[in-house]
């Protein structure tokens, strides 16, 4: 990667004496494709409306290019902005709604023709110059407010949960087609979702927020292979977290039984949280198993099966393509690599049981979350 | 939804309503603006008279045109000011703007005269201050004053209506797109307003131009406003008949005006309340 470009330090953010942000610390760099990931109220949107300018952070700096811009109003930032739902000037047709920001830079007639009917390409809106904002589809309105501020080449591209508002398979289409345009451009990109299939497919760096505060910086991989709490493990994906101890390096005790594992660096019998992806689980014969346990309930998802399978009272989720039918006894053994170890935190015990588990429980929590602050 | 046979029973109440106190009297009117006084013939010399009216209604529609400019200039900041209270303060404002309304339309202008008369309260108080006292009675400026003062809440009402419904994501994306202060009302604010302007001018200058009281009690005897015309020539004058042509034409001029506005409007955003 090249060269820092934003740094955040220390930020924190009150409304009314109620803490949004509470000490963030980041570091942008140039060229890179940065995702803002967390539920409703995490702070993510706060976040990105202090690097546009919309907002003063209570306390902290925030620096671009090493020069601290607290105090520096929107229109004077290399900033510029994909809002939630759009905010296309409904006055304007297509062209004049891209054109506005060179208008206002006072460019001339022949400069600001050239890069409209670029932008227009690029976003695949090639015929619709003249077309009212009102007789678009929800997919082309979203396609013109990143033209309208694509097209001022701003250093930094803001994008606030700008595909929460399509369908599925849009939703799909488009953020192939954001990676492909921030790839083509070379612009940085800083990108709001709750999304977390969006923010893994999508980002070279993803940061999990909750509660005002940063849990966990890295790499889609590393967020979701080496969770830092049990907050990031299961808001990324799902996870069975499991109380333990680290008995010594490589060494984890849970369910009462000893296991193998890559992890070190705890203290001697440490209390830790244990992560177990279901997608890591196999069944073997019940003879062969570490653990076993009974199946309670079996879902089928296209994709594989998702049992639940109940081990000593705390339920498992297990997601595989091998069919168990309820109530039978099932083995599974557990690799080195199937575990991952976690230190304790304020989240413990919050996340990872699928006692109370059941198939529209993923879609309830989609729609409730789409309505973000 | 109803059906639609059903959702016209609906509007049976006003349909009557329109028939008989607005459709029947309006053939009245042009009975009378198309008939002669005395044979009860018809004859179109009723509308060739209005010739010596044209001055008067040119000097009326000027009068209304300054007044809705006026109420403009001082409606619309309000209007954006209220827009961008918190919901309470916006409801209590509202009802502040809305309050001279409830008072009596010809309590509100005898009060003017009470407050402008030249040994009136304003006069008085300027002689306790030892100042000359200034003619303000009778004078084309008090008229406006008087058309400005009434018609006020007219222009902020529809003002407001339409500022309070701009999206504030739509200034942020202004001033995200490089705009100051005063680019962001130019070029989003306004245009965005233009509604609200085009049914408060309309909203002011419609009642203004016709109106006689305030022209009578606050103008000299040289303001002559065609609705003081209107009114002389029903009571007074005795001639109906070319009231009735003179209402009549004052009404096509007010159409035509309305029209022209609504043309205005409707290349932006819905029409114009009239």
């Amino acid at each position: 990667m090249s060269k820092e470009l934003i740094r955040l330090q220390d930020l924190t953010m009150e409304f009314d004496g109620e803490r949004i942000l509470d000490g963030i610390n980041l570091y942008i760099n140039d060229h890179e494709f940065l995702t803002l990931l967390g539920p409703s109220g995490c702070g993510k949107t706060t976040t990105l409306r202090i690097i546009g300018g919309f907002l003063t952070p209570t306390s902290g700096d925030v620096l671009f290019d090493g020069q601290r811009t607290n105090e520096v109003p929107p229109y004077k930032r290399q900033v510029n902005t994909v809002f939630q739902r759009y905010a296309l000037f409904p006055h304007l047709d297509v062209y004049d709604n891209i054109a506005f920001g060179l208008r206002v830079a006072k460019l001339s007639k022949a400069e600001i023709q050239e890069r409209v009917t670029e932008m227009l390409a690029i976003v695949g809106l090639k015929g619709y110059e003249h077309r009212r904002i009102d007789a678009l589809s929800g997919g082309q309105q979203q396609r013109v407010a990143i033209a309208r501020a694509l097209v001022n080449r701003p250093k930094v591209l803001l994008l606030d949960e700008p595909l929460a508002a399509l369908d599925l398979r849009l939703r799909k289409d488009m953020q192939n087609e954001l990676k492909r345009i921030q790839q083509t451009l070379g612009i940085t990109f800083i990108y709001v979702t709750h999304d977390q299939e969006e923010a893994l497919s999508m980002s070279d760096t993803v940061v999990v927020m909750d509660k005002g505060r940063i849990q966990q910086i890295g790499k889609p991989e590393d967020i979701y292979n080496e969770p830092r709490n049990a907050f990031v493990a299961d808001f990324i994906g799902e996870s069975n977290i499991l109380d333990g101890v680290m008995l010594e390096d490589y060494k984890v005790r849970f369910f009462g039984r000893t296991f193998k594992c890559l992890d070190a660096g705890f203290q001697y019998n440490e209390p830790v949280d244990v992560v177990i992806r279901p997608e890591d689980i196999d069944f073997v014969p019940v003879e062969e198993g570490h653990l076993v346990g009974t199946v309670t309930s079996v879902t089928f998802k296209g994709l594989n099966y998702d049992i639940i399978v109940d081990f000593r009272g705390f339920k498992w989720l297990i997601q595989t393509t091998d069919h168990q039918p309820v109530g039978a006894k099932v083995g599974i053994r557990l690799n080195p690599e199937d575990i991952h170890v976690m230190k304790k935190s304020e989240y413990s015990g919050m996340f990872g049981d699928y006692s109370s588990y059941s198939a529209e429980y993923d879609e309830l929590t989609e729609d409730a979350d789409d309505e973000e602050e | 939804m109803m059906k639609k046979n059903k959702s016209i029973l609906l509007s049976i109440p006003y349909a009557i309503w329109m028939l008989v106190f607005t459709l029947i009297p309006l053939g009245v009117v042009a009975y009378y603006a198309l008939t002669d006084p005395s044979t009860g013939e018809f004859t179109l010399q009723n509308i060739r008279d209005l010739g010596m009216f044209l001055p008067t209604l040119g000097i009326s529609a000027a009068y209304a045109f300054v007044s809705a400019l006026i109420c403009l200039l001082l409606g619309y900041p309000m209007a954006y000011y209220i827009a961008h209270r918190t919901p309470v303060m916006q409801k209590i404002l509202y009802m502040l703007v809305m309050l001279p309304m409830c008072m009596s339309f010809l309590l509100r202008t005898l009060a003017w005269v009470g407050l402008l008369e030249s040994n009136g309260i304003l006069n008085s108080l300027l002689g306790a201050l030892h100042l000359k006292p200034i003619t303000m009675i009778g004078t084309p400026g008090a008229v406006i004053l008087g058309m400005v003062y009434n018609y006020l809440p007219y222009m902020i009402l529809p003002l407001y209506a339409i500022i309070v419904k701009i999206d504030p994501r739509l200034i942020e994306a202004a001033e995200d797109l490089g705009c100051s202060g005063t680019q962001v009302f130019s070029k989003v604010i306004l245009p965005l307003s233009m509604p609200g302007i085009l049914s408060g001018i309309t909203m002011v200058f419609v009642p203004a131009v016709s109106t006689f009281y305030i022209s009578q009690k606050l103008g000299g005897t040289d303001t002559m406003l065609i609705g003081d015309i209107i009114e002389r020539l029903f009571k007074s004058a005795g001639n109906p008949n070319l009231g009735a042509a003179l209402s009549l034409v004052l009404m096509l001029v007010v159409f035509i005006c309305t029209g022209v506005m609504n043309r205005f409007g409707g290349e932006e955003e819905g029409g114009v309340v009239v």
